[in-house]
C-alpha cells in the first residue's frame, strides 16, 4: 500500500531560474525595477553633496564619466551570472576563478556594501521623516529632532528592525506600489529642477550660476585625486541600474526587454542626474556659505536643506518621496546580504547556521537578523565616532563597491580566460569590458584608501589622525580578513577548496 | 479519494500530517503533502541580482518534504510536491482543486508568540475562501490512530441541513459513531427549555436527513425504520446518532464541558456569511476552535460530497 516517498516538484507555473514568474516583466516594468534600484531621489541626496565637494562644478562631468565603469564591470556581471546562476553571486564566481582566499573577501565586500547602504537608506529615511513631520505641523523643531543623537540612532534602529521584520517575513514590495513610488520620485525629482531653474530666470535664485560647457569636461577636475573620488561616488548613484541587465525569463521578451530596459533606464537615470545636478549648481553654485552646494554643512543630504528654499510648501513632497523610496529599497537591500550570507553559509565559507532557512516564511532566518544587527552596529559606530555619518558612510561605501564589483569584474576575466579569444563578442563582453571597469574600479578604490587617510578627508573626521573614511573602509576590510583567518581554523574544508572549486 | 496536506517543516506542519494519516486511516485516502514556496515579486527589486537562491530554497523544500513524509507511516500512501506561489493558502486551495481533493488538511496554529489564542494566517484565510473541506488539527496534535467518533456541531442556521447530510455519510462511510453536537451559551439565566428545543430540533432534522437520504434510494437504508436517530445510522454495525445538547455560559464553556473522545473530529458548517466570502469562519465557530482539544473539519457552504 505504501509507496516509495517522491517529492514532485509542480510545474504549474513557469518559472525563471531565479524563482520569478516567467514573462511576467514587461518594458516598461524593466524599466521600473531599474528606476527603483537605484532609487534616483535617495541616491541624488545622499550622493550629490559629497560629489559637488569632490569635484565642485564638474560634477554633471562626473555622473557622466561614473557611468562608464559601471557599464564595463555590469556586462561581465551578466556574463557570471548567465554562466553561474547562484545565491552568492560575486562570493561564489570569484571562489570559482581565484579559489577560496579571495572568493571570500569578495563575499565579504558585498556584504560589507549592501550593510553600509542598509544603515544609510535608514539614516536618510529617518532625516526626511523628521523633516516631513516638521513640514506637516510647520514646526521646523521637530526636523531638529533628528540631530538629537541618542533620538536618531534610536528612530534609525526602529527603522532598521522594521525592515528586518518585514523582509523576513517574505512581505514584498508589489508593482503597483513600484510603479507609484518610482513615478512619484521622477516627477518631484523633476518639480525640483523646473523650480530651480525657474528661480534662476526670475532672479530670486541663491546664487545664480551660468552653465557652462567646462562643467562637462571631466578633464578639468582639478586633481587625480578629486577625480578618483567623485568617480568612486559616482559608482554608488548608479549602483542598481545593472539589475535590468541580468533579468531574463522573467521578461515578456528574454531576447530584447533586458538590452532595452537598460538603455533606457540609463537614458532616463542620466537625463534626471543632469538635470538635478545642473539645476542645483545654477540655483545654489558651488560657494561654501549659505545654500551653496559646496557648503559642508548642506552636503550630508542636498535635499534636506535646499527642497525648502526651491519648491517652497512643496517640499514636502520631495520629503516623502525620499523617505517612501529610501523605505522600500531598505526592505529590499535586505534581501541580497542575507542570501549572500546564506550562501556562504550554504557552502561553508561561514557557520552553517547562516544557512538556516525559516520553514514558516521561507526567507533566510538567520542572515536576515545577521544583516539587521550589523547595519544596526555600523550606524552605531559611525553615528557616534563621525561628525557626519551620512557623508563618511557614503565614501565608505563607494568605496567598498569599488573594491566587491573590481574583484567580480577580474573573476569574470580570469574565469572565461580559456573562452576570451573565441569570437569578437567574447573577447568585448567576457575580457576587455570587464578587465578594463575592474581595473579602473580597483585603481580607484586604492587611489581612495590611500587619500582617505587624511583627517581632512571626506567630512573631515578622523580617528587617531587618520581620517575616518579609510578607518571605516579598511577596518571593515580588515575585519573580513580576521573573520575569514578565524573561519579556516574553525571550517578548513571550504578554505581546501573541497566546497567549491576552481573552475 | 485523495486529501491535501498544507505541510511547512514546523510544529504546524507536523500536526497536519498527523491528523491527515489519522483521516486516510479510516478510509481509502491518499496524502498529498505540499509544501508551498514564495514565488519572488520580480517588482521587489532585489539588488545586487541574483539566481542561485531559488535552488537552494528547492533543495531545502525537497529535504523538509522528505522529513514530513517520513512522518507518514507504511501502511498509508502519501506524495509530496513543492508548489510556488505568492499566498500560500491561495496556492494550497489551486493543489486541492487541481488534484480533485476531497479536503485540505493544515495545522491550525499560529507558530507566533501568541499561538494559544490565535489561528495562523494561513489557516485563517484557508478558513475564509476554501471551497474544500478545510480540516484543522490543533496544537501538538499528535495522533495517528484512526478517528474514533465524528461529532457535528449543530444549529438552527440555513445550510445545517446539507452539513448534516455531509455528517451521516461521513460517518456511514466510515463505520463511525455519529454525534450530534449542539452548543448553546446561555448568558445569565439557566432556560432548561432552551435546550429541550435545541434537541428537539436536532432530532427533527435528523429524521428529516435520513428520511431524504432514503428517498434518493440509498440501498443501505433500506432496512432501517422507525426513530428519526434509526433511519440515519443506516450501515448495521453503525451504532444510533446520539444528539448532545451542551450549555455553558459561553460557547467556549459549551465545548469545555463536553466529553470529547481522544479520537474524536468535530465538524462544522461555515458561516451563514459565508456567500459574501467575508466570513466562512463564522464568529461561533472561531471561538469553538480555539476551546476544542480536537481536531475539527469545517465544511464549505452548499458543499457536496465526493464519493469514493
Amino acid at each position: 500500500m505504501s509507496t516509495a516517498p517522491k517529492t514532485v516538484q509542480s510545474k504549474e507555473t513557469s518559472l525563471s531560474e531565479k524563482g520569478l514568474k516567467a514573462g511576467s516583466v514587461g518594458l516598461i516594468g524593466a524599466v521600473v525595477i531599474g528606476v527603483s534600484c537605484i532609487a534616483p531621489a535617495y541616491t541624488l541626496t545622499a550622493a550629490l553633496g559629497p560629489t559637488v565637494s569632490e569635484v565642485g562644478v564638474h560634477l554633471p562631468a562626473i555622473f557622466l564619466v561614473g557611468f562608464i565603469p559601471m557599464l564595463l564591470v555590469a556586462l561581465g556581471y551578466r556574463e557570471l551570472n548567465n554562466a553561474m546562476p547562484d545565491a552568492g553571486t560575486s562570493f561564489t564566481w570569484a571562489t570559482r576563478a581565484f579559489g577560496p582566499w579571495i572568493g571570500w573577501m569578495g563575499g565579504w565586500g558585498l556584504i560589507a556594501a549592501t550593510i553600509i547602504v542598509l544603515s544609510n537608506l535608514a539614516a536618510v529615511a529617518v532625516d526626511f521623516f523628521y523633516l516631513m513631520l516638521a513640514q506637516i505641523f510647520s514646526n521646523p523643531e521637530l526636523g531638529e529632532l533628528s540631530k538629537i543623537l541618542p533620538l536618531n540612532i534610536a528612530t534609525t534602529l526602529v527603522f532598521i528592525a522594521l525592515a528586518c521584520w518585514i523582509s523576513y517575513r517574505g512581505m514584498e514590495t508589489t508593482k503597483g506600489v513600484q510603479y507609484v513610488l518610482v513615478a512619484f520620485q521622477l516627477l518631484v525629482l523633476g518639480w525640483f529642477a523646473v523650480s530651480a531653474f525657474a528661480h534662476v530666470a526670475n532672479g530670486t535664485a541663491f546664487d545664480a550660476t551660468a552653465i557652462s560647457p567646462d562643467w562637462f569636461n571631466p578633464f578639468a577636475v582639478d586633481s587625480f585625486s578629486s577625480f578618483a573620488a567623485g568617480v568612486s561616488l559616482s559608482i554608488f548613484i548608479y549602483w542598481g541600474w545593472d539589475v535590468t541587465l541580468t533579468m531574463n525569463e522573467e521578461t515578456k521578451n528574454p531576447e530584447k526587454t533586458p538590452g532595452r530596459a537598460a538603455t533606457i533606464t540609463v537614458l532616463v537615470i542620466v537625463i534626471i542626474y543632469m538635470t538635478v545636478a545642473l539645476a542645483t549648481l545654477s540655483f545654489a553654485g558651488v560657494g561654501e556659505t549659505g545654500l551653496g552646494a559646496g557648503n559642508p554643512e548642506n552636503q550630508s543630504s542636498i535635499f534636506a536643506v535646499l527642497a525648502g528654499p526651491v519648491m517652497g510648501p512643496f517640499a514636502i513632497l520631495m520629503s516623502l518621496a525620499i523617505l517612501s523610496s529610501s523605505a522600500a529599497s531598505l526592505q529590499s537591500t535586505f534581501v541580497s546580504p542575507a542570501r549572500t550570507m546564506l550562501a556562504m553559509g550554504h557552502y561553508r565559507a561561514i557557520s552553517p547556521k547562516f544557512g538556516k532557512i525559516s520553514p514558516t516564511y521561507k526567507s533566510p532566518s538567520f542572515a536576515t537578523i545577521a544583516a539587521a544587527i550589523a547595519a544596526a552596529g555600523f550606524y552605531v559606530i559611525t553615528r557616534t565616532v563621525s561628525e557626519n555619518a551620512l557623508w563618511d558612510t557614503i565614501t565608505a561605501l563607494g568605496m567598498m563597491i569599488c573594491f566587491y564589483y573590481g574583484i567580480t569584474a577580474l573573476a569574470c576575466v580570469w574565469y572565461f580566460r580559456a573562452e576570451a579569444f573565441r569570437g569578437a563578442r567574447a573577447f568585448f563582453f567576457k575580457f576587455l569590458a570587464p578587465l578594463v571597469g575592474g581595473v579602473i574600479l580597483l585603481v580607484m578604490f586604492v587611489k581612495t584608501a590611500m587619500d582617505s587617510m587624511d583627517p581632512e578627508y571626506g567630512s573631515g573626521s578622523s580617528v587617531g589622525g587618520v581620517g575616518l573614511v579609510f578607518v571605516l573602509g579598511m577596518g571593515v576590510i580588515l575585519l573580513g580578513v580576521v573573520v575569514m583567518l578565524v573561519m579556516y581554523r574553525l571550517r578548513p574544508e571550504f578554505f581546501k577548496g573541497k566546497v567549491l572549486t576552481r573552475a | 479519494m485523495r486529501y491535501v496536506v498544507g505541510y511547512t517543516a514546523n510544529a504546524r506542519g507536523h500536526d497536519a500530517v498527523h491528523l491527515a494519516v489519522a483521516l486516510a486511516r479510516n478510509h481509502d485516502v491518499s496524502l498529498d503533502l505540499v509544501l508551498v514556496i514564495p514565488e519572488d515579486s520580480p517588482f521587489n527589486a532585489v539588488y545586487p541580482p541574483e539566481a542561485g537562491y531559488n535552488d537552494i530554497l528547492n533543495e531545502q523544500a525537497q529535504r523538509w518534504l522528505d522529513e514530513g513524509l517520513a512522518l507518514v507511516p507504511d501502511d498509508v500512501t502519501a506524495r509530496a510536491h513543492i508548489r510556488r506561489g505568492d499566498s500560500e493558502a491561495q496556492t494550497l486551495i489551486e493543489a486541492a482543486v487541481e488534484m480533485d481533493a476531497a479536503a485540505l488538511v493544515i495545522g491550525a496554529t499560529n507558530s507566533g508568540l501568541l499561538k494559544r489564542f490565535t489561528i495562523g494566517s494561513v489557516a485563517g484565510s484557508l478558513l475564509h475562501s476554501s471551497p474544500v473541506p478545510v480540516a484543522l488539527a490543533p496544537h501538538g496534535y499528535h495522533r495517528t490512530e484512526p478517528i474514533t467518533r465524528l461529532s457535528c456541531g449543530f444549529g438552527t442556521r440555513p445550510g445545517a441541513d446539507e452539513l448534516l447530510d455531509v455528517a451521516v455519510e461521513s460517518a456511514r462511510d466510515r463505520g463511525l459513531p455519529l454525534r450530534l453536537v449542539s452548543l448553546l451559551a446561555l448568558d445569565g439565566g439557566n432556560s432548561p427549555g432552551l435546550a429541550d428545543a435545541a434537541w428537539v430540533h436536532a432530532a427533527d432534522r435528523l429524521a428529516a436527513v435520513g428520511s431524504s437520504a432514503r428517498a434518493d434510494g440509498s440501498t443501505d437504508a433500506a432496512g432501517a425504520a422507525g426513530s428519526a436517530a434509526d433511519a440515519a445510522g443506516s450501515a448495521a454495525d453503525v451504532p444510533e446518532p446520539e444528539i448532545v445538547v451542551a450549555q455553558g455560559r459561553t460557547i467556549e464553556e459549551a465545548v469545555d464541558r463536553l466529553d470529547w473522545e481522544d479520537g474524536e473530529i468535530l465538524l462544522i458548517g461555515s458561516s451563514r456569511l459565508a456567500q459574501q466570502r467575508a466570513t466562512f469562519l463564522g464568529t461561533t465557530a472561531n471561538r469553538i476552535l480555539r476551546a476544542l482539544p480536537v481536531p475539527m473539519i469545517v465544511v464549505p457552504r452548499d458543499y457536496k460530497r465526493q464519493n469514493s
